[in-house]
């Protein structure tokens, strides 16, 4: 029995040093787990892209896991959990100022912007400048950087189709909406919504942007930088919409729309492209945003541009390796391999001046039309009372004649959209 | 002291209200800690010192298990969030990045929801403590007072076989309760402290704090405020709810009877068939028959084309009703206003007329016979005698259907989303529609604003109408003998 106990002991003593003894080597080989989320289509993709991640630093080990998580809703799955959520997520632009207040996103400006000189050779602001200007501002909030331009041309321009419709007509809105008429279609737009309607503010030269408390700010009742009025931009508005060849159609319908072949040219993004050529056929063209009559003259339409991010999460345990690993999935070539696949436009100016992307005519028109965006940064309280508005000049229950009304109308939205959160 | 041995006190009938238990339960406990002896008085700060006195050791080894997870529980888990509870936290998350490890390093933050919700779950688990120790002061004094008089005390086993025989109902709603409190009560009390907060988009934990507000929430719903327009939004939208519940619940419930009578007249033909396809309506999902039928009255859906064709639409127009190219079905106040009731119609009436089919069939066949014989019409038959018979049986029902359709969010959610923009911009302003039930525009709030604060404070008001109009209903159907008033 005694010889017994004294074998176990031995034994158990002799383990516990060998454990002792591994345990300094053990911790340098620490496994690094990150969890990754991206949309469905970009699964097989984000799989071969994270094996070349892994590639290229082979005396680390990783556990990277991909989740499915479309990039629209990404904020809100983020935002019901965010320690929970993943290290590395895919998010659309409009998001990002909800997932900074939130404190979901990391400051890459901050300390951890130390590791990209380390391990890529570059500072933060190099790897920034390989982008587009539009998308690298659509990354900041304030003075700091939150994520990683990953691809752009989520702005929306004017299709049409070239056998009823001429690239001189679709100039301007008014020759297009009687070249339509005269063709027997309609020219159709989303107006009872604030993504769409603002690119006849924004055109005219009013803001609309966000102050440091987190409300929105727009000067649409006044007069704007370019000496335009609220009222003439409504009244030009109003003027579109009581043609008889203009298809106000409600927000996130155009795809019907443009599959029923009730229209022959669309106001729209990147992502009814395939839509358009199916109904267009060999008609199928695309251009930037037409003119429209403001105050007398032709006016140049704006929009918002609209990119994809990838950011980190701020809650995320091994920050450095997720900074990582954003930066690697949103260079050059990943960029250049997701345009293949999926042809979203790249922001990597290299990428983007490859003849393919060029070549693409919804990809064109989308960066001809981005010349003339902004950025989108508006606060919650800027998207109901937008909407109404343009629901309101689209049924006609605002007059285009009566500038008083149209005035009145004018100084609620302002004072809706400004509106403190409460 | 000889004779027979008294049977322990107790009331004569069995109390029946909340109010009687209580005073019941407060009064025992009075009385034990009154004429109790040392080890009764002991058990309120040890559990089982009254059972280990009368020698039930299996029962006072339970109890105090009992004691002292309670007691590890709040000095492990409780302590570390019910302090904080008057503030909701005051340490700011801050983080730190570390070059060496490659990892973030934070500090100790405080979650002011988790506090909330945690601290909330200790008053739960401590107002069940104490529940536990009175019930064993007054359970000790029982003993003592059945040891004195010579009454037989219970072994363990014994009282096992209490619990599988007399006392079988507590066993086997112990664990439905569980579920009740863990699942429904404590969800409840928690969204009810949120309206109390200032829980919104820009308070989220973790990297935000929260704090009490007190009635400010309250206040900004009823109208206060400068620019508030939640005051404006809340009545008007609190105006079509109560419109909405009313029509849709007396439309169904007409319509059901109306339809059940039709069927089942003798001088319809092929009565089976009828029902046959009415209940199939109910077969399909709600949810898919509100989306097809939005599709259907949208703005350029089927019904809009067909109207065009028909000329309906440019006649409509040129009488002034309406100054759009289509037919706003689902997307202009008042039209959208009559749509949905009538909608609502089509897809709850089949579900009454199988229930209103189930009552009649209940009718005393002789009242009819001699009204008819008396020469009383149709119309009059049903207004004297139907009708009565019928809201005597489904009075009840048709309170509890007001309720429900107070909060039913399937209909007005399904098919107005995504149709439906107001042209009201006071309604914009606090994000609500005129064809907002209560309910809906408190989904609206949380699942895109993130505004949890005024949403709890809407889910509150919609409890207390909803309460007020069911005590209403419930005490104006059963007052009486009905029996009577309808014989």
């Amino acid at each position: 029995m005694k010889k017994l106990i004294t074998l176990i002991l031995a034994a158990v003593m002799a383990l516990s040093l060998a454990a002792y003894g591994s345990a300094p080597a053990a911790a340098d080989q620490q496994t690094i787990s990150l969890t990754l989320w991206g949309a469905e289509e970009d699964q097989a993709l984000l799989a071969r892209l994270v094996e070349k991640f892994k590639a290229q630093y082979p005396d680390q080990t990783f556990d990277i896991q991909i989740g499915v998580e479309s990039e629209s809703t990404a904020k809100d799955t983020v935002l019901t959990d965010i320690e929970a959520a993943a290290d590395v997520y895919a998010f659309a632009n409009d998001q990002l100022n909800d997932l900074v207040a939130a404190g979901a996103l990391l400051n890459l400006s901050g300390d951890v912007s130390a590791v990209l000189p380390n391990f890529v050779g570059k500072t933060l602001d190099e790897i920034l400048a390989e982008n587009g200007e539009g998308s690298v501002t659509a990354c900041k909030s304030g003075e700091n950087v939150y994520a990683f331009p990953m691809s752009g041309g989520n702005n929306y321009f004017l299709y049409y189709d070239s056998s009823k419709i001429s690239a001189e007509q679709a100039q301007s809105f008014d020759t297009l909406l009687d070249a339509a008429k005269a063709a027997g279609g309609k020219v159709g737009m989303t107006y009872a919504s604030g993504w769409y309607n603002a690119s006849f503010f924004l055109g005219a030269g009013f803001v609309a942007d966000m102050k440091d408390d987190g409300t929105t700010y727009i000067d649409w009742n006044g007069t704007s930088a370019t000496g335009y009025t609220g009222v003439d931009v409504a009244k030009g508005m109003s003027d579109i919409a009581v043609h008889p060849a203009f298809l106000a159609v409600a927000d996130g319908d155009l795809s019907n729309q443009i599959a029923s072949g009730a229209v022959c040219a669309v106001i729209s993004g990147t992502w009814d492209a395939g839509a358009c050529q199916t109904a267009f056929g060999d008609g199928y063209a695309a251009t930037k945003l037409p003119t429209f009559t403001c105050g007398g003259d032709q006016v140049q339409m704006s929009c918002f541009s609209g990119f994809k991010l990838m950011g980190v999460n701020a809650y995320s345990k091994n920050s450095g390796w997720a900074v990582l690993l954003a930066q690697f999935l949103t260079n050059e070539e990943s960029q250049a391999a997701r345009f293949a696949e999926r042809q979203l436009a790249p922001t990597n100016l290299k990428a983007a001046a490859d003849d393919a992307v060029s070549s693409n005519i919804a990809i064109a028109a989308s960066a001809a039309q981005d010349v003339f965006g902004s950025v989108q940064n508006v606060g919650g309280k800027y998207w109901d009372p937008t909407a109404t508005f343009g629901q309101m000049v689209a049924t006609g229950e605002l007059n285009g004649k009566d500038d008083a009304a149209i005035q009145a109308a004018l100084d609620t939205l302002v004072e809706g959209v400004c509106a403190p959160v409460e | 002291m000889g004779g027979k041995p008294q049977a322990y006190p107790r009331l004569r009938r069995r109390p029946d209200n909340i109010a009687t238990i209580l005073c019941q339960f407060f009064a025992d406990f009075g009385k034990a800690m009154a004429k109790g002896d040392l080890f009764v008085k002991l058990t309120l700060i040890w559990w089982g010192a009254g059972c280990l006195r009368r020698k039930q050791y299996a029962k006072a080894l339970i109890l105090t298990l009992l004691e002292a997870g309670v007691i590890w529980f709040t000095c492990g888990f409780a302590m570390a969030y019910v302090p904080k509870f008057a503030t909701l936290g005051t340490v700011q998350a801050q983080q730190v990045f570390n070059m060496q490890t490659m990892q973030s390093e934070w500090n100790d933050y405080d979650n002011s929801f988790m506090i909330l919700l945690f601290s909330l779950f200790s008053f739960v688990v401590w107002a069940a403590a104490l529940v536990l120790c009175m019930k064993s002061v007054i359970g000790a004094y029982r003993l003592q007072f059945d040891s004195q008089n010579g009454l037989h005390i219970n072994s363990f086993r014994e009282d096992l076989q209490e619990y599988l025989d007399q006392k079988f109902h507590i066993t086997l709603l112990s664990l439905p309760v569980l579920g009740i409190v863990i699942f429904t009560l404590i969800p409840i009390l928690l969204l009810i402290l949120v309206a109390f907060t200032n829980y919104d988009q820009q308070h989220m934990p973790p990297t935000n704090l929260f704090r009490w507000v007190g009635l400010t929430n309250f206040a900004t719903l009823f109208g206060g405020g400068i620019t508030s327009t939640f005051g404006y939004a809340f009545w008007r939208i609190l105006g079509w709810t109560l419109v909405w519940s009313f029509f849709a619940t007396l439309t169904n419930y007409f319509g059901g009877i109306l339809m059940s009578l039709l069927i089942n007249s003798k001088l319809t033909r092929g009565g089976k068939l009828w029902r046959t396809l009415l209940v199939v309506t109910i077969a399909v999902p709600q949810f898919v028959s509100l989306l097809l039928m939005r599709n259907f009255f949208a703005n350029t859906g089927i019904m809009n084309t067909l109207c065009e064709r028909i000329g309906l639409t440019a006649a409509l127009r040129s009488a002034g009703l309406i100054s759009t190219s289509y037919i706003p079905f689902l997307s202009a106040p008042g039209w959208a206003h009559v749509m949905i009731i009538l909608i609502n119609i089509w897809v709850g009436v089949p579900y009454q007329m199988l229930i209103a089919t189930g009552v009649l069939m209940n009718l005393p066949s002789d009242q009819l016979e001699s009204a008819r014989m008396d020469g009383a019409n149709p119309f009059q038959i049903f207004r004297a005698i139907t009708m009565p018979y019928m809201l005597q049986v489904t009075g009840p029902a048709l309170v509890t259907d007001f309720v429900k359709n107070f909060n039913n969010f399937n209909v007005i959610y399904l098919l107005t989303q995504g149709v439906y923009v107001t042209t009201n911009q006071l309604m914009a302003n606090s994000q609500a529609k005129e064809v907002d039930l209560l309910v809906t525009w408190l989904f609206t709030l949380t699942q895109d604003y993130y505004n949890y604060k005024m949403a709890s404070v809407i889910g509150i008001m919609v409890f207390v109408v909803c309460a007020v109009f069911t005590l209403i209903g419930f005490n104006f159907m059963l007052r009486g003998d009905k029996e009577g008033t309808y014989q």
